[in-house]
């Protein structure tokens, strides 16, 4: 039988908007196709072993908590750099996908380090950009579009060298300025999607459950799904950007 | 005797008779009037567009209504359990005999409170009520206490809701500490002991301060999952400990680094009893007297409200009888477990709009009685129910998973139907039992179907869809509108 580990980290804090439907997601989606995919919570002050997590998901929290998070994190930046480079998987959303990066201003002028494990930098400030957002998304070829609603004070801005998680069709993105959403770093994914945003993604979790098998040398293959109720789901959620989806290309 | 109590309660001051009506507060209440008037004749309860047009015309109109009430404002707020602790208090009220203005429909921004203000008045802006009593968004909270200068407000507690308005809890908390510091000097402040983020506000003018809390020893509570809302403690978020949790993050909770720890209620609950009737025995104990009261309220969150009336109506040094006497028959409030009949079936209507009240709600439905139950669940994304509809992934929908012989069907509607259908698929739900009916009536008349005679339904919206569920019901006869409801307490 095939095992995925995955390690949610600090479920007790890093929790807003729905995260809990990402990892119910990737645990519905495994256990229809038989795969044995084990949910593992790791609480600050824990001492997790990445050498048995395939992988990681890092959710969002709000300043005061990323703060804490931020600091138990530091302690494990050498070994977590370390496992990204051979290929773990690790997805997170708004605050954490923040925390990956150089460091973060919050919105009273504090700075908090990142772990620098991606090449960007985040800033508080100005309008919090709000709503149901549209991707262009280039982890297929050729690419789909990705479907998610985005709440975020803080403004993004990647590395010259790092490529987005997608184009904006509809939104704001990263920053409302650059066209920019997310960043994919090998098999890091971060991203301000949420609402959940795997839930009415199905393929998204199923690209993250290919990695985190192939991460392990495991098949990779997965059994196609009934996944009617989620098409609809994602294509109403098109059409709240004023898009339509049959105008859009779709697969 | 009525008048005997009345002042007890009106000791506030004289009123200010000097009513400052000029030409722009005249205009704006005929303004708003006249947008009510015809908003009713199509068929909306218009709270919105009235009270936002007169505050245009002048954003003192809510000012200088109140100015004339001779025993004052109070204004409730917080996450959950507003609209019911404001009924509560309004019931306690009128027992005491005074004449209460209350914004029933849960319209509950600025401007709501503007067009309920207007709508008591004469054109000639004149109120003839001694009271008015408030439920105020946390968001609008410091603006209308700005405006209205109340004689007290009621603080209930602080949970994640509507996201998109609002940000985080962290500007949740900011905003109620700057309206309790916009209050007069005197004014009382009635707060949830429980709430660590509500009591560790720690004002600028902290005197007057009256908390409430449970002390219960309650079973654990069982669905965990969903995480608390806050974790750390409000003044240097060290991680809290508690000795106590109710639900979410309500208990008996302390700092170990800097000792900041849960203040001692002066009004608290010292024992709760439910009998097989549904009804529930409660002991509440002050500084100075000891209450018992029987209520038909169900579920925690209720023992809170009703903790925050008592607390509220003391502070107003109403006689614990009056009080007894209003909560024995408080029924819940609009759209709050609210019952309606249909063919001889049971219609429940439940407010569902962030997850520790669904969790709650669902827990009520599937725990206080037997038999198989209906479920109609309906989620818009309209500004007012917040367009970030994440939460749902937060709340418990394994509950219904977990009690497979009481549901064969849950029906889903609204604007976010597929959403809400996705969310019960990954709870475990089988998607043959999940039929999807975006438009209200047909949602209602699907749940009527799979309904047999004798049978319960429970319809759970947020709050858009619950007012276009509760206009489809009254097409059918069911229930009033709620702008020519009768009072319900």
């Amino acid at each position: 039988m095939r095992n995925i580990n995955v390690y949610h980290l600090y479920p007790g804090y890093l929790n807003l908007y729905g995260d809990r439907g990402n990892m119910l997601s990737l645990y519905r989606r495994a256990e229809w196709r038989g795969i044995n995919l084990e949910i593992i919570p790791v609480e600050p002050g824990e001492n997790i072993n990445f050498a048995s997590c395939d992988l990681l998901f890092m959710g969002g929290g709000q300043d005061s908590d990323q703060k804490l998070v931020a600091e138990d994190l530091k302690t494990r930046r050498t070994e977590l750099q370390k496992a990204v480079e051979a290929g773990m998987v690790i997805f997170a959303v708004c605050g954490s996908y923040q925390l990956l990066g150089h460091y973060y201003t919050t919105v009273r002028e504090e700075r908090i380090p990142g772990l620098g494990i991606i090449d960007l930098y985040t800033e508080a400030g100005g309008e919090r950009l709000i709503g149901n957002t549209l991707i262009k998304c280039s982890l297929w070829n050729p690419p789909r579009i990705l479907a998610g609603f985005e709440n975020h004070a803080g403004k993004t801005y990647l590395g010259s060298k790092l490529q987005p998680l997608g184009r904006v069709i509809s939104g704001f993105g990263n920053n409302g300025f650059d066209k920019t959403e997310g960043a994919v770093y090998k098999n890091v994914i971060g991203t301000y999607l949420h609402g959940a945003l795997l839930p009415k993604n199905p393929w998204l979790t199923d690209y993250l459950l290919q990695k985190a098998l192939a991460y392990r040398q495991q098949d990779d293959q997965l059994d196609e799904l009934d996944d009617f109720l989620e098409i609809q789901a994602y294509r109403s959620a098109i059409k709240l950007t004023g898009k339509h989806p049959d105008k859009l290309n779709l697969l | 005797m009525r008048e005997e109590k009345r002042q007890g309660v009106a000791k506030k001051a004289a009123a200010p008779k000097h009513i400052n009506r000029n030409l722009r507060t005249l205009l704006s209440i005929w303004v708003g009037k006249t947008i009510m008037s015809l908003t009713r004749i199509f068929g909306q309860g218009g709270t919105t567009l009235p009270g936002r047009i007169a505050l245009k015309i002048n954003p003192q109109v809510s000012a200088v209504l109140s100015s004339q009430l001779d025993a004052g404002s109070l204004i409730i707020t917080g996450t959950n359990g507003k609209t019911t602790t404001t009924a509560l208090i309004n019931g306690i009220l009128k027992e005491a005999g005074l004449k209460c203005i209350h914004n029933q429909s849960g319209s509950n921004l600025a401007w709501g409170v503007a067009s309920t203000l207007i709508e008591s008045s004469s054109w000639w802006g004149r109120l003839h009520q001694n009271c008015a009593v408030l439920e105020v968004d946390e968001g609008s909270f410091p603006e209308v206490v700005r405006n209205i200068k109340p004689r007290g407000i009621i603080a209930t507690n602080i949970f994640r809701d509507q996201l998109d308005r609002f940000g985080e809890i962290d500007h949740i908390q900011n905003s109620i500490k700057k309206g309790i510091e916009n209050l007069l000097e005197n004014s009382f402040k009635v707060i949830n002991a429980d709430d660590p983020s509500l009591a560790g506000i720690n004002p600028a003018n902290g005197k007057n301060i009256l908390y409430y809390g449970l002390e219960l020893d309650l079973p654990a509570y069982p669905f965990q999952n969903t995480g608390r809302d806050i974790k750390v403690c409000p003044l240097c978020s060290h991680i809290l400990t508690y000795d106590k949790i109710y639900f979410a993050h309500l208990g008996h909770y302390r700092c170990e680094a800097c000792k900041y720890k849960r203040p001692l209620p002066a009004v608290k609950l010292t024992d709760c009893q439910n009998d097989h009737k549904n009804n529930t025995t409660l002991e509440i104990s002050t500084s100075d007297q000891a209450l018992k009261l029987i209520t038909p309220l169900m579920g925690t969150y209720n023992l809170y409200n009703i903790l925050a009336a008592i607390a509220c109506a003391l502070e107003l040094e109403i006689p614990s009888k009056t009080i007894i006497k209003s909560l024995d028959k408080a029924i819940p409030s609009f759209g709050r477990m609210e019952p309606f009949e249909y063919d001889n079936k049971k219609i429940v209507m439940a407010l569902i709009k962030n997850p520790v009240g669904t969790n709650e709600v669902l827990r009520t439905v599937l725990t206080h009685q037997d038999g198989k139950v209906t479920i109609l669940i309906a989620i818009n994304d309209n500004i007012a129910d917040g367009t970030d509809i994440s939460w749902l992934w937060d709340a418990d929908f394994e509950q219904l998973h977990n009690h497979p012989d009481r549901l064969d069907n849950v029906i889903v509607s609204g604007s976010r139907a597929w959403d809400m259908a996705v969310r019960l698929k990954y709870s475990g739900l089988e998607a043959g039992k999940i039929l999807v009916e975006e438009e209200p009536q047909h949602a209602i008349n699907k749940s009527l179907e799979h309904t047999d005679p004798g049978g319960r339904i429970f319809i759970l919206p947020n709050y858009t869809a619950m007012l276009e569920l509760r206009r489809e019901l009254n097409r059918m006869g069911m229930g009033n509108p709620y702008w020519n409801r009768e009072e319900i307490l």
